[in-house]
Formats: structure tokens, C-alpha cells, sequence
């Protein structure tokens, strides 16, 4: 990142410089990277909180020892009370990270031994994530676990528990005797209760995981469409690309809103169809940008090199072409990203999002009443400006990075 | 020129058939559509509200299968909503039971009227301030314009929105402002004037909502064209020339940035009819949006799929607008 950003200092100063005093200059080179540093830090805050939060917000405490009748025992319920859902996101957490640590430490091998080294060890990581996936898919039983742990405690019937850091859960509502609907802020419930006497914060850093998940895997599947579509339309060029570019526009014909609104009605409103509906819809740009990416790169020396020794298709394709072209269509997958963290959270505010018992940052907007009547702003507030924080973060990222590529675009 | 305009709307008559293909197979796609049968005839029918939900139901699964039961080919399907579509028939909603053609009569100059006053808007500020950000680049008015129309463009509607509303319209804070509709209820007795102030007032915060995002890039484009177009040679040769600033930028420079203003109307028109979504359902405006997110909600596929088709004509005749418009004021640009 900081090598990036420090690339166009060097060509921007050669192109015409505008008259700089010393201290913005100072000003800019600190502050520039520190706030897309601020940015990047945000970014992994919120990512880490997404996948580490059943052991962040929960009712459940990591363990407890409860008087029964057999004397004391000892129970660990957060960890009885992991889902699915859970363990398939931390597995591909831990193989998100595990292939990054892969890549970084075979940086230094020599390069043949590098390239066998990666295919080898990633495709032993990917297939043992996969087959952990399914095990943990049809072995593991999701359990419902009623117990108030805190009542528990209260009565006397537990002792010595240890509770996570924001002891309620997302769907975890206030005992029936405590009026505890619509609170304002207090010790007890940090950022106050919703209208069902939920913990508001508790809903925030759960709804993380929502915004995350359909933002980066919608962001994955069309990132996979638009480069497939995009390399075939850039590399065969001619009557593929005539085709391409028609049925590109033909979809950005379509309102993307619109033509999200018309799938939802079709195919119906869970997660998963949110991801690939999202995914589905939103491959155009990123086509585009790698047929022109393409077009460009067809034309210089080193492929035409790279065609005329001989090489096979495969090899000018994925080698010496898609490295190269790559660039800037990840970097405008943050812009992409931001948008479907938008897209996600209207589409819960709207109602039409993640079912209801799901939290969602629209979802919580839209659950802090009818703004014309009964508004309370306190459960607005924040998981707006959260929502507005995330998507700011990934947007400035974006715009830092575009210029890091592009000197021509630096001020 | 005329022969231009006839071979641009020739070409735009592929992606029409293409983009109505792509809106009906999606909605072809939708479950249970093509094959008649009712899951909802045994044991739902105790109430009269239930009964209506299973008659909605079956005319949801029936509304394009013939009278007598049977399922027709997909292909014959398509062919006759386009015949209908040409002459003029969009179906009946089973949501308001209404032709879909007068709904969207109806809502469409709302959606249309509030749009492009956000456009306007949206102009009227980014063009100036991409102006003066290119004019001092890299100072802080840049700086400030650049971060500032970032930080708006990443503001969620739904946010910005639902906040002006509850703190602006709302008795327990702020009343300043109607919280719902386009008019008061007595348009009757007012006069024009107070008519027009009226709707002013009605849709300040609407289209405030609408256009705040859009200044961003708008602003990004004409400030990279005024900065390309500032360093080019007959620009120097007119300031060498000895013209007053001025009018080396209105008349050498900013005659030389249009063609990436224009690019843009074509360009957010599509964003900003996304956004009346958001903002007609916030501020319960009658609009298109409106109409879409309640056919979306009650799964009413003829009107989703006619204001599909309304909204991508829509986007197109305004790309068309925008390429004849861009031959007009540079007739060397031809289409690829």
C-alpha cells in the first residue's frame, strides 16, 4: 500500500508541479497514506469482528459452573452454541488466511520450485477446507439453547461464569417482567434496546457479518463473471467482443436497482440469493474494464513476443496477460464492494432484504420506527454511521489505490 | 448528420430485443410459472382472505398461460408480450388489479419531474466546483471538494434520509417540513404561485436526498477534463496570446471539457431512477419507485417486469440523446 501511494510522487512532480509550500507538502504526504492507513485498519476491525463475533456478542458465557444435582459442573455453552454457519465461516477465514501466509512465505523460494510449491499447497488448503466444510456441513447439529445464563447466576443455581464482552445476543430479548423496549443508552445496554428489547449494539457488530458476507462473496462472483467475460471479449476481440459488448450493454440497459428488485421478486429473498443476485447483476463494469485492460495489452511488444515464440494460449492468457490487466479491475472491486454494502443495506431497510430475525444495518434502521412519527434516534444513529463508515472506508481505498496506478489521475 | 441518428436508432434496436429478452427470461425463471396446478386448493380456502390469496396466487402462475389450461411454448410466450407491448398493453396488475399502462402513466411523470430536477441540481454544483477544483489543483479548496463529494457520495440514502425526516419532519423534533406526499390536500383552493411553493417545499427534502450523492463523480470527470484541456497547447497559446483568463476558460478550455458533461446525464439518469426507490419509499412519494417496491414486495410480476422494461427504454432513448448530443458538438466522434 504505502509503495503504491508513494509511486506518484515521483512521476506527478515531473508533470507540470503547482506551487507548494513546505508545509502541505508535508501535510499531504502524511496525511494521505494515514488515512487510507485509518481506512485499511477500519476495513480489518470490521472483517475480524465479522467473523470473531459469536464469541463477541453473545448471551452465552465461554464457561460456567452450575450446582446441579451431581454436584458441581462444569459447561461451556457459547462453544455448544456455535452453528453451522459459524464453523463454515471460520473454516473459510482460516483458509483466506492461511493462503496468504502460503503466498508470503514462498515469496523468497526460487521460481520454479515457487510455482509447484503454491499450486500444491493451495490446492491441499483449499480441498482440506472443503472437506472440513462438508463434515462439519452434515455432522454438526445446530442447538437451540434456551437458558437465561444470567438468571442462572442471579438465583444462585451457577457460579463463577466468565461472560463475552457484550453479554447479549442478537435475537436476545429482555426477560418479560423488565420494560425494557426502545431504552435509551446505559450501562446495561450500551447503545439502549430496540423495539423488541434487543441489544442494539449486540445487532450492530452482528449485522458486520451480514454486510461483509454478501459483500464480498456477491463482489467474488462477479469479479469471476466480469473477468471471464471480459478476458474473452479483450483477448479474441472481433465478432466475441461484438457479441460481449452488446450483451454488456443489454444488462447496463437495465436499472441495476431495478433489475435487482425483479430478480428478488423472482427467485425470492434469502442470503445466498442476495450474494448471487448481487453477483449476477453487477459483473458489467468489471468486464468492461478488463476487455479495455485487454485490448491495450494485446498490443504491446512483450505479448506479441509471447504469441510469436510460440507460447500456447493458456500460457499468454493466464501468464503475461490477466497479471497485468489484473489491476485495476481489483482495485475497482473496492468501489464494487462499497456498492453492495449499500445495495445490502437498502434492500433490508426496504424490507426486501435478509429476513427479519437476521440483523442488518438497514434492518436496523428501518426498525428504529417510522421517521415521521415515532423516531428514536438513538437506534438510527448508529448503525447508519456505521453502514456510512464502511462503506466511506472502501470507496477512499478505492480512490487511493486508482491513483496509485494511475499517476495521470494524481492532482 | 440526419444519417447518423437513423444508424444510431437502427443500433439501438438489437439491444432493445436483447434487453427485452434478458427481462423476460428472468422472469420466466420465476417458480412454478410455467406449469399449471394449485398447491394452495387443499385445506387454505377457511377464510375469504385466504381465498383472495389463492386467487392472486393462481393469476401470479396463469398470467400468460392460455385459457384453456395449457401451458404454451416460451417462445410463443415472448412473442406475444412483445405483440402486446407494441400495441400498447403492459398486462393488469394482480397486486391493484389495474392495466399496468395506466399505472405507469400515472407514476412515471413523478418519478421523471423529481429525477431531473436532481439532475439539474447536480450540475449546478459539481460543474462549478470541478471548475475551481481544476483551476487550483492540489490546493485545499481541491482537496476539501474532492474529500467533501466522496464523503457525500458514501453517505447511504436510506441513512441520510431516514435521519432528515425524523429530526425535520417529525412533531417531537423539528416540523419543518411535510413528511409524506407531493402536495398538501388543499391544492384546490391555492393559487398557482402557492401551488408551485407548495411542491417546492414538498420535495426539498427528496430531492436533496437524491442528489447529494451524485456530485462525485460528475465533479472527478470535469475537473480531470478542465485539467487535461488547461495543459494542451491552444491553451497556452491563447494565454500567450495575451486573452484575459476568463475567457481562455470559457471560451478555449470549457467549449473543449463538454463532451464528458454530457456523457454523464446519460450516465445517472439510470443511477438516479435506482435511487427514487429508496427515496419514494422514505418520503411516500406516488412515484415509479414506489410502485416497483410494492410489485417487488407482492411479487406482482407484470408490473415488475413492464416497469423493468419502462425504466431500461428509459435509459436507452437517454444514451440515444447523449450520442446525438455528443455528434453535435463533435461531429469526428462517430460510434464504434
Amino acid at each position: 500500500m504505502t509503495n503504491l501511494t508513494a509511486m506518484p510522487e515521483l512521476s506527478a512532480s515531473a508533470a507540470l508541479p503547482p506551487p507548494r509550500g513546505y508545509w502541505a507538502v508535508a501535510m499531504r504526504k502524511l496525511l494521505r497514506p494515514l488515512l487510507v492507513k485509518l481506512c485499511v485498519l477500519y476495513i480489518a476491525a470490521v472483517l475480524v469482528i465479522s467473523v470473531l463475533v459469536p464469541f463477541i456478542a453473545t448471551g452465552k458465557p465461554y464457561i460456567i459452573s452450575l450446582h446441579t444435582a451431581h454436584g458441581l459442573v462444569t459447561r461451556y455453552p457459547l462453544f455448544a452454541d456455535l452453528t453451522t454457519r459459524d464453523y463454515l465461516t471460520f473454516l473459510t477465514a482460516g483458509m483466506l488466511i492461511a493462503l496468504a501466509a502460503i503466498w508470503r512465505l514462498t515469496a523468497r523460494v526460487d521460481l520454479l520450485r515457487r510455482r509447484k510449491l503454491r499450486w500444491v499447497s493451495a490446492l491441499t488448503c483449499i480441498s482440506a477446507t472443503v472437506i472440513a466444510g462438508v463434515l462439519v456441513a452434515s455432522l454438526h447439529h445446530n442447538q437451540f439453547d434456551g437458558t437465561n445464563y444470567r438468571h442462572l447466576m442471579k438465583s444462585g443455581r451457577a457460579t463463577g461464569a466468565i461472560f463475552a464482552p457484550i453479554p447479549w445476543g442478537y435475537a436476545q430479548m429482555e426477560p418479560l417482567g423488565r420494560q425494557a423496549v426502545n431504552e435509551m443508552p446505559s450501562w446495561r445496554h450500551w447503545l439502549g434496546t430496540d423495539r423488541s428489547g434487543r441489544d442494539v449494539l449486540s445487532r450492530m457488530l452482528w449485522a458486520s457479518r451480514v454486510a461483509m458476507g454478501i459483500g464480498f462473496v456477491s463482489q467474488f462472483i462477479a469479479l469471476s463473471l466480469g473477468i471471464i467475460v471480459g478476458a474473452l471479449m479483450g483477448y479474441f476481440s472481433g465478432v466475441c467482443d461484438i457479441l460481449g459488448m452488446r450483451i454488456v450493454e443489454m444488462v447496463e440497459a437495465i436499472p441495476t436497482f431495478f433489475l435487482i428488485l425483479t430478480f428478488i421478486a423472482v427467485f425470492g429473498r434469502s442470503t445466498l440469493m442476495i450474494m448471487i443476485i448481487l453477483g449476477v447483476t453487477g459483473w458489467t463494469g468489471y468486464a468492461r474494464f478488463l476487455r479495455a485492460e485487454f485490448l491495450r495489452i494485446r498490443q504491446l511488444d512483450y505479448i506479441v513476443a509471447a504469441r510469436a515464440s510460440g507460447a500456447p494460449l493458456h500460457s499468454v492468457l493466464f501468464r503475461h496477460m490477466l497479471p497485468n490487466g489484473l489491476t485495476p479491475v481489483l482495485v475497482s472491486a473496492s468501489f464494487g464492494l462499497a456498492g453492495a454494502v449499500t445495495i445490502e443495506s437498502s434492500l433490508s431497510y426496504l424490507g426486501i432484504g435478509v429476513r427479519p430475525p437476521t440483523p442488518s444495518w438497514g434492518g436496523m434502521l428501518n426498525a428504529a420506527g417510522n421517521p415521521a412519527t415515532v423516531f428514536h434516534w438513538f437506534q438510527a444513529l448508529p448503525p447508519g454511521f456505521v453502514l456510512f463508515l464502511t462503506v466511506l472506508a472502501f470507496n477512499l481505498v478505492g480512490e487511493a489505490l486508482r491513483d496509485a496506478i494511475d499517476p495521470r489521475s494524481f492532482s | 448528420m440526419l444519417s447518423y441518428i437513423i444508424r444510431r436508432i437502427l443500433l439501438m434496436f438489437p439491444t432493445l430485443i436483447g434487453m427485452t429478452f434478458i427481462i423476460f427470461a428472468i422472469v420466466r425463471m420465476a417458480p412454478g410459472l410455467t406449469t399449471s396446478g394449485g398447491m394452495y386448493t387443499a385445506g387454505m380456502l377457511q377464510s375469504h382472505q385466504s381465498q383472495l390469496a389463492q386467487q392472486r396466487f393462481m393469476a401470479r402462475r396463469l398470467h400468460l398461460i392460455t385459457r384453456n389450461g395449457k401451458p404454451i411454448p416460451i417462445a410463443i410466450q415472448y412473442v406475444r408480450w412483445i405483440n402486446r407491448i407494441i400495441h400498447g398493453d403492459l398486462g393488469t396488475s394482480i397486486e391493484f388489479s389495474e392495466p399496468v399502462t395506466k399505472l405507469v402513466l400515472q407514476r412515471l411523470p413523478v418519478t421523471l419531474t423529481i429525477n431531473l430536477i436532481s439532475m439539474v441540481i447536480i450540475y449546478l454544483i459539481a460543474v462549478p466546483g470541478g471548475v475551481l477544483a481544476a483551476i487550483y489543483r492540489g490546493r485545499l479548496v481541491d482537496r476539501i471538494f474532492g474529500l467533501g463529494s466522496l464523503v457525500l457520495y458514501s453517505l447511504p440514502i436510506i441513512w441520510v434520509g431516514s435521519m432528515l425526516l425524523g429530526f425535520l419532519a417529525n412533531p417531537s423534533f423539528l416540523n419543518v417540513f411535510p413528511s409524506a406526499g407531493l402536495h398538501s390536500t388543499n391544492t384546490s383552493k391555492m393559487s398557482y404561485f402557492q401551488f408551485v411553493f407548495d411542491y417546492a417545499w414538498h420535495i426539498t427534502l427528496p430531492v436533496l436526498c437524491l442528489s447529494y450523492g451524485g456530485f462525485a463523480y460528475l465533479a472527478k470527470q470535469v475537473r480531470g477534463s478542465y485539467i487535461d484541456n488547461l495543459q494542451q497547447d491552444f491553451t497556452r497559446t491563447a494565454r500567450a496570446k495575451g486573452l484575459p483568463p476568463s475567457t481562455v476558460l470559457l471560451r478555449h478550455v470549457t467549449q473543449n471539457s463538454m463532451l464528458p458533461m454530457i456523457t454523464i446525464v446519460g450516465m445517472t439518469l439510470p443511477g438516479l431512477l435506482g435511487g427514487s426507490v429508496i427515496v419514494e419509499q422514505i418520503f411516500s412519494i406516488q412515484g415509479m419507485g414506489r410502485l416497483m417496491f410494492e410489485a417487488t414486495y407482492a411479487r406482482d410480476l407484470p408490473v415488475i417486469q413492464s416497469l423493468a422494461l419502462v425504466t431500461s427504454a428509459i435509459t436507452l432513448v437517454s444514451y440515444l440523446m447523449v450520442d446525438i448530443a455528443y455528434h453535435m458538438v463533435d461531429p469526428r466522434v462517430t460510434y464504434d
